[in-house]
């Protein structure tokens, strides 16, 4: 277990790591922020990254017992900050 | 009859539950004024109600040209008097991600004074993972009442039906007033909900990750993905076979039943030539619709086509698409019009366009007749490995993956010669959980789209067969085609085809193709004059090869099907969802490019062999 508190995109996320998002960079348009908040991306939320199928493709990350993939455009303006690491998902 | 709107989010089983509520006895149909399916039936339980069910949506806030079709559905209907309720379904086990959507939903019907009521559905996951779910909080929170249901087991329903027999103003609470809430408001009380109601842990996610994990998997992934695209080409041939001979035995059947019976010779020669001739040579292709519908219905409900938008979604976009743009494109194998449709759940409009112009080319049912009757005509029908792999079933392969790498070549070269002014957009999709499909909701969906295919393509296909059989016929009653005024109109138009090797016969089958492609083979039928017991593909394939067609122009054929645009229901639903102009110059290029491919594809194999 770690509990390193650093900011990051949630696109830096490894997968098995857990994080709590923080907020969203200027980078996204609006409306995709308030689709991925209506998603349980909220800040405070907590979110793991779940897998990289590499080769730059979406990543999948879980919320809940919710799944979603995330491409690099959504996941790097995704701000969060590193508190926990889950062993056993990567 | 009152109307009851059922709405939710994608994958909240909302199907699932309509097809549960009206014992699959819904029809499908564009509701008025607006271009969407939207299934509806009467309920089971209460007759006099029918159950409209409404796209799927995540937002009332809409992202895509889906979303806002689904939104602007959604106020007309609010409007109408005849809605008399609002039923809201929501996955429980994944409440988080409806609830936001839940409270515009109580909005929008606080507004307009129609009274909603919240369907958890799940129950059955939530009691099986022990997870905690208070339906009688949240109704409290919320304001409206919230019914566990489960549509797998029919759980809940008699609360559900209880709850829609009680007079309408008893559901509204005026404790609750979501009216003036702005969105940014709901939002913020969404996620306080979701704190304190939704199932807490992530357990459902652990038994999902271990497929993904697998499924997902950069290497197994990408061979799994292609072993999956493999089996599915294969079943609709190979496997298909067996039901389509069944096919061909009935059709034969009839004929040698029903044409001795007519004592007209001109009208048995019809029956024979123009029924059996033409429409029967098409019939026998519907049980290779039935198994594309099923397969494509399979793979959409256990939640792999999901994945393999993601896994598509890098390689696309290197041709101007998305992983968004997998789902319309693998709906256009079965049919170009639904594919059409469904490219509105692409958020970008440059990668809607793009998506627009590779639909056409993606190997749809309606080819499947001329390119099993080619393959037929040319390739031998041994197999291997117990009968699962066959040397038809290859070739298919083959012919379906020219039409998707052409597709894919077309958006590629646009998309690099166009000018992009806008940003890219951003890909967010849901991965739903990994569901063993339930047999009934598929197989009526498969014969559905049997139907439909039947109904719609018969009528031209008849039309086509009776004008070709008349033009065919005379003047000399069917002695010599050559002088008839179907050969008169061939050798006219032959010097257009000839230099692909074909002859004016084929030269009539192309032109009335571009009604719809499957009518080539229903002309050929008929300009061979197959009779009697001979209406099935069998015979037209002897009677082709008799015709000394040579490999070069089969393979020319089957090129120009594979890029040519010739439907014309295809055409106007692109000029409506996208334009006229784009719909024209897809039309014309599409034709030029497919001559000139075929020629050159025809000079080729001339040389080579």
């Amino acid at each position: 277990m770690n509990n390193a508190s650093a900011v990051k995109a949630l696109w830096d996320l490894r997968p098995g790591e857990a994080a709590t998002v923080t907020g969203f960079g200027d980078t996204l348009p609006v409306s995709y922020q308030g689709r991925v908040m209506e998603f349980g991306f909220q800040p405070g939320a907590r979110v793991r990254c779940l897998l990289n199928p590499g080769f730059g493709a979406p990543r999948v990350y879980g919320i809940s017992n919710s799944v979603f993939s995330l491409d690099r455009e959504i996941a790097a303006a995704v701000h969060v900050a590193i508190n926990n690491s889950v062993e056993g998902l990567a | 009859m009152r109307r009851v709107l059922l709405l939710g989010s994608p994958n909240s089983g909302k199907s699932s539950l309509f097809n549960r509520l009206t014992g699959l006895s819904q029809r499908v149909a564009n509701y008025p004024g607006i271009t969407v399916d939207v299934a509806s039936g009467p309920m089971v339980s209460l007759p006099d109600t029918e159950l409209v069910d409404f796209p799927g949506t995540y937002s009332l806030e809409p992202i895509s040209g889906e979303e806002a079709i689904a939104v602007s559905f959604l106020n007309e209907a609010l409007a109408d008097d005849n809605v008399s309720h609002v039923l809201c379904v929501a996955d429980a086990t994944r409440l988080e991600k409806c609830l936001h959507f839940i409270l515009q939903v109580i909005r929008e019907c606080q507004l307009h004074q129609k009274p909603v009521t919240i369907l958890a559905n799940m129950s059955d996951v939530i009691r099986d993972n022990q997870l905690h779910f208070d339906p009688i909080g949240l109704s409290e929170a919320l304001g409206v009442q919230v019914i566990s249901v489960s549509a797998r087991e029919s759980q809940g329903f008699e609360s559900l039906v209880e709850c829609l027999g009680v007079d309408a103003a008893l559901n509204l609470h005026a404790d609750r007033n979501w009216r003036e809430t702005p969105n940014e408001i709901l939002r913020g009380t969404a996620q306080q909900l979701a704190e304190k109601f939704s199932p807490k842990g992530d357990v459902l996610i652990n038994s999902q990750l271990r497929l993904d994990r697998f499924f997902l998997s950069t290497a197994l992934g990408g061979l799994a993905f292609f072993a999956i695209m493999f089996l599915f080409f294969q079943s609709i041939f190979t496997w298909s076979a067996p039901i389509m001979d069944a096919v061909e035995s009935v059709v034969s059947g009839l004929g040698q039943a029903v044409v001795p019976l007519i004592p007209n010779k001109v009208i048995a020669d019809f029956v024979a030539d123009a029924l059996f001739g033409g429409v029967g040579a098409f019939l026998v292709f519907v049980p290779q619709i039935f198994v594309l519908t099923l397969v494509i219905g399979i793979m959409e409900d256990s939640g792999y086509l999901a994945r393999a938008a993601l896994i598509c979604h890098r390689p696309l976009r290197v041709f101007g698409l998305t992983g968004k743009s997998f789902i319309p494109l693998l709906s256009g194998v079965a049919c170009a019009i639904p594919a059409i449709y469904a490219a509105r759940s692409v958020d970008s409009p440059r990668q809607r366009m793009m998506t627009y112009l590779a639909i056409p080319l993606m190997p749809c049912s309606a080819r499947l007749p001329v390119y099993a009757l080619l393959i037929a005509t040319f390739i031998p029908s041994d197999t291997a490995l117990f009968g699962l792999i066959g040397w038809q079933g290859m070739a298919l392969f083959a012919i379906y993956f020219f039409g998707m790498l052409v597709a894919l070549l077309v958006t590629g070269f646009v998309s690099k010669a166009s000018k992009n002014k806008q940003p890219e957009q951003p890909f967010v999709l849901e991965l739903p959980p990994y569901r063993l499909p339930t047999a009934k909701p598929l197989l009526r969906n498969a014969w559905n789209r049997c139907q439909q295919f039947v109904t719609q393509a018969g009528k031209i296909i008849l039309a086509v067969t009776m004008v070709v059989w008349v033009l065919g016929y005379f003047p000399n009653g069917g002695a010599d085609l050559g002088q008839s005024w179907l050969g008169t109109l061939g050798h006219f138009v032959e010097p257009v085809f000839a230099p692909l090797g074909l002859d004016w016969r084929y030269g009539i089958a192309i032109l009335t193709s571009f009604l719809a492609r499957e009518v080539f083979v229903g002309t050929l039928g008929t300009i061979f004059g197959i009779e009697g017991s001979e209406e099935n593909m069998l015979p037209l394939v002897d009677h082709i090869q008799a015709s000394g067609l040579p490999l070069g122009s089969g393979i020319a054929l089957l090129v120009f099907f594979a890029v040519a645009l010739q439907c014309v229901s295809t055409v106007v639903i692109l000029a409506r969802e996208g334009s006229s102009r784009l719909a024209l110059t897809m039309l014309v290029s599409y034709l030029v490019g497919a001559y000139l491919l075929s020629l050159l594809v025809f000079q080729i194999v001339s040389v080579l062999l």
